[in-house]
């Protein structure tokens, strides 16, 4: 794939009419529509409980949606033919938790998703991705001797490690405290971008989304909207609303 | 007090110990050119055998029912804990029974295919591999009761951040969960295998030569307390090597959470043949291990009904009864003298008498039998040495000891405290300290503290303890059958002789009484189970790893 991400045609990962309610409960996402191209980051906001982890889970694969298609480089990896499971999909999460394998060492952990990597240079690609994230050196730690911020790290790191097109962000930023989690953010963003994936950034503050985000997407303001237009199925939601709520904060 | 306690279980390890410098008049010469190797080979492959089917029955069986939902599936994950109420010799019994060759199993088969002897080849459950297969399905439960546990508390995300980098299903248990649960399934397969060195009536009745049935043999057949010590001996330093082993494999693989205890993974649903298969692959081990011996025994009870003798049934029941519930009571009492004294005092002398009152579960019957035999004879003889020389003319007061329940009683302490202590501990753990503190400010006594605040708030436990006790009482073979007064028969002893004289279907009575009993825990257990997060509590008090 060359870099010619000036003229995106298709987006590297695409989400249209996409439903999901959890078996007994009302639907958690309806007529969910969302583009993200390579090298962007897409914010999606909301308070607890409204459905953004949900977001994050159906685009890994942890979850299948009621309706709706998600395609990722162009291929669809969830319609109402065909679901391809995680481990398939080459999207790469950080997990608001991290959860980093206890018992294997910061390398291990990386080298996890390097299935495709030769055996033989597999370490030396974990230490790079250590050097990006600023972690020279922590190769034979244990997770759980290093510090909240330096997990987040290696979080990020593992999930870079398998090359994939797709990168989301669950509240990543949380463990962190408030005079690290700007320079953090900020250069986390910037390693996405250069490495030309999609980003899917979710969060609950506002202030952090708009200066990280290309775009963002209100699922507070959505889910305000969608109470007003009845308890029906998927498809009452017009269009307009839809589109309304992805509010383009800054230009490419 | 807490260190008079521990006594019970050091003094007849010291005396087993101390039998290597004894000279056995010849015995110890004998045994090592003739059967030594036999045993060690024996005990060896048994324990190797049973720990790694156990392991696999056990870890496979707690994977599919709690990371899946089939048809069943809830109803299966209880019934596992069915083949505990099956003590191994029992099994061992109705499944030979049920598989010899006059048995229902190549009756049917004859008939139906025409075959007749020599035909066919048919496996012999009175072999090695038949007494891995009786203790492998008897024993497996502790595997799956640990394992469960720990597949429980797993947090979800970790083993989707597996799926999301790359291994499947299939993959995501090898890598992750597998390796995660391994300190707490180790803990329970060596559980288990210390559990196979300690058993004898499966061994003996399968003509396995292994230590504890040497033991036993050297005892009642050579006669010499000596030999079956020294034999103890080289039992007892295997089963204390394997522990330091475990010790240290744990050094430094006590996994900490990295994540916060988020969200429990959620079950995938599996239904059609792949639901089926789940099913049945969890209800292989039930069968095996509880619904054929146990079905066995019921048909063979009511087939040779005729040839009951009821009288004596209840007659062995009620002695069954007495040492179990007497056993219960006391090891409940010690156990929150034990407790209690460390919770109250942390110094050094009672975290050494805790430990060592702990331990006993891990030394084998008929090794605790021979220690306590030799010490406590040697007791009896000395009062009566005494007696004869304060008065030469007045009868001997005899075997005080030896020849009474007090014998037989001790040893069941000795062996069985630390199933009370696991569970009264467990209890006490989830008093909050500043209960305790509280009560004291208030001006109640240590003693009045415990009478008023803990006793009332454990009282579950304190039960669940007594049970547990009472159970392992009444299925306990070899400690019984070497400690008992004469002519003292419970139960287990009485199901050991006739299934030695081949009378089965006089037995099963008195085996089904026992699987009876057996069964209390398995509603206790399955109480607890019905709790995750008191189920993986639970699992560590059990892995008895907070020392």
């Amino acid at each position: 794939m060359t870099a010619n991400s000036e003229t995106p045609t298709a987006p590297t990962l695409g989400v249209r009419r996409l439903c999901f309610s959890y078996c007994r409960g009302a639907a958690v996402i309806r007529d969910l529509d969302l583009s993200v191209h390579r090298g962007q980051v897409l914010a999606v906001l909301g308070r607890s409980g409204c459905g953004k982890t949900t977001l994050l889970r159906l685009i890994a694969g942890l979850e299948r949606p009621r309706s709706g298609t998600i395609e990722i480089e162009g291929r669809s990896v969830s319609d109402s033919t065909g679901f391809v499971p995680p481990e398939r999909r080459r999207v790469g999460v950080v997990f608001q938790d991290l959860a980093l394998f206890p018992h294997l060492s910061v390398a291990r952990n990386i080298c996890f998703g390097m299935r495709r990597v030769p055996r033989r240079t597999r370490r030396d690609r974990a230490s790079e991705l250590l050097a990006l994230v600023g972690l020279n050196g922590y190769e034979d730690r244990m997770p759980h001797t290093l510090s909240g911020g330096q997990q987040q790290r290696i979080a990020v790191a593992r999930a870079l490690a398998s090359g994939p097109r797709v990168v989301l962000l669950d509240e990543p930023f949380s463990a962190l405290d408030e005079g690290l989690r700007e320079s953090v953010r900020a250069e986390l963003i910037e390693r996405l971008r250069e490495a030309g994936v999609a980003t899917v950034l979710v969060t609950h503050n506002r202030a952090e989304a708009e200066s990280a985000a290309d775009r963002l997407l209100d699922l507070d303001r959505r889910s305000q909207g969608e109470c007003t237009a009845g308890s029906a199925g998927c498809d009452r939601l017009d269009s307009e609303a839809r589109v309304g709520i992805l509010v383009e904060t800054q230009s490419q | 007090m807490a260190a008079a306690v521990s006594l019970v279980v050091a003094v007849p390890v010291v005396v087993v110990l101390s039998s290597i410098f004894r000279d056995s008049g010849g015995v110890w010469a004998h045994l090592a050119q003739t059967r030594l190797a036999d045993y060690a080979i024996g005990t060896a492959s048994l324990c190797l055998g049973v720990g790694l089917l156990a392991t696999s029955v056990g870890v496979a069986a707690a994977w599919l029912l709690t990371a899946y939902q089939f048809p069943g599936s809830r109803w299966l994950s209880w019934m596992q804990l069915l083949p505990l109420a099956v003590p191994g010799y029992i099994a061992a019994y109705a499944m030979t029974d049920l598989l010899q060759f006059s048995g229902p199993v190549q009756g049917w088969l004859r008939e139906m295919l025409g075959w007749s002897r020599g035909d066919y080849w048919f496996p012999e459950i009175r072999s090695l591999g038949g007494a891995i297969v009786v203790l492998g399905f008897s024993l497996y439960p502790y595997v799956f009761f640990a394992a469960r546990s720990a597949f429980l508390s797993q947090p979800a995300s970790v083993l989707e951040a597996g799926r999301t980098l790359g291994r499947g299903p299939l993959g995501t248990f090898w890598s992750i969960a597998l390796p995660m649960a391994r300190p707490a399934v180790a803990g329970a397969a060596l559980l288990v295998v210390m559990e196979t060195a300690a058993d004898f009536g499966t061994a003996d009745y399968c003509a396995v030569d292994t230590f504890s049935t040497g033991v036993y043999r050297t005892w009642f057949g050579l006669d010499s307390v000596v030999g079956a010590s020294q034999l103890s001996s080289v039992l007892l330093a295997a089963v204390v090597s394997l522990l330091i082993l475990e010790t240290l494999g744990r050094r430094g693989r006590r996994y900490h959470e990295t994540s916060a205890r988020s969200r429990q993974a959620h079950c995938t649903t599996l239904g059609g043949p792949a639901g089926l298969l789940a099913a049945c692959m969890c209800a292989l081990p039930v069968v095996v291990g509880f619904v054929a011996p146990a079905g066995r025994l019921v048909w063979l009870a009511i087939d040779h009904g005729a040839e009951h003798r009821w009288t004596l049934l209840v007659e062995h029941a009620g002695r069954s009864v007495l040492l179990g519930g007497t056993s219960a009571v006391v090891a409940v009492m010690l156990a929150v003298v034990v407790i209690y004294s460390r919770r109250i005092d942390s110094g050094l002398t009672v975290r050494v008498a805790a430990m060592v009152a702990r331990s006993g579960y891990a030394i084998p019957g008929p090794v605790l039998a021979i220690g306590l035999l030799a010490s406590l004879g040697w007791i009896d003889h000395a009062i009566n040495d005494a007696s004869a020389a304060w008065r030469p003319d007045a009868a001997r007061p005899g075997l005080i000891l030896t020849g009474s329940i007090f014998a037989v009683l001790i040893g069941y302490q000795a062996r069985f405290l630390a199933v009370g202590l696991a569970m009264v501990e467990s209890g006490f753990a989830r008093v909050n300290p500043r209960l305790d503190d509280t009560a004291r400010s208030l001006g109640s006594t240590p003693l009045r503290t415990l009478a008023r605040v803990h006793l009332p708030m454990i009282r579950f436990s304190l039960f669940a303890a007594g049970v547990l006790v009472f159970v392992d009482v009444v299925k306990e073979l070899p400690a019984t059958l070497m400690l008992r007064p004469f002519n003292f028969d419970t139960l287990a002893v009485r199901v050991y002789q006739l299934a030695s004289d081949e009378r089965l279907g006089e037995a099963a009575p008195a085996a089904i009484a026992i699987v009876f009993m057996g069964m209390l825990p398995v509603a206790l257990l399955s109480r607890i189970m019905s709790t995750p997060s008191q189920a993986a509590a639970e699992s560590r008090r059990g892995a008895r790893d907070d020392r």
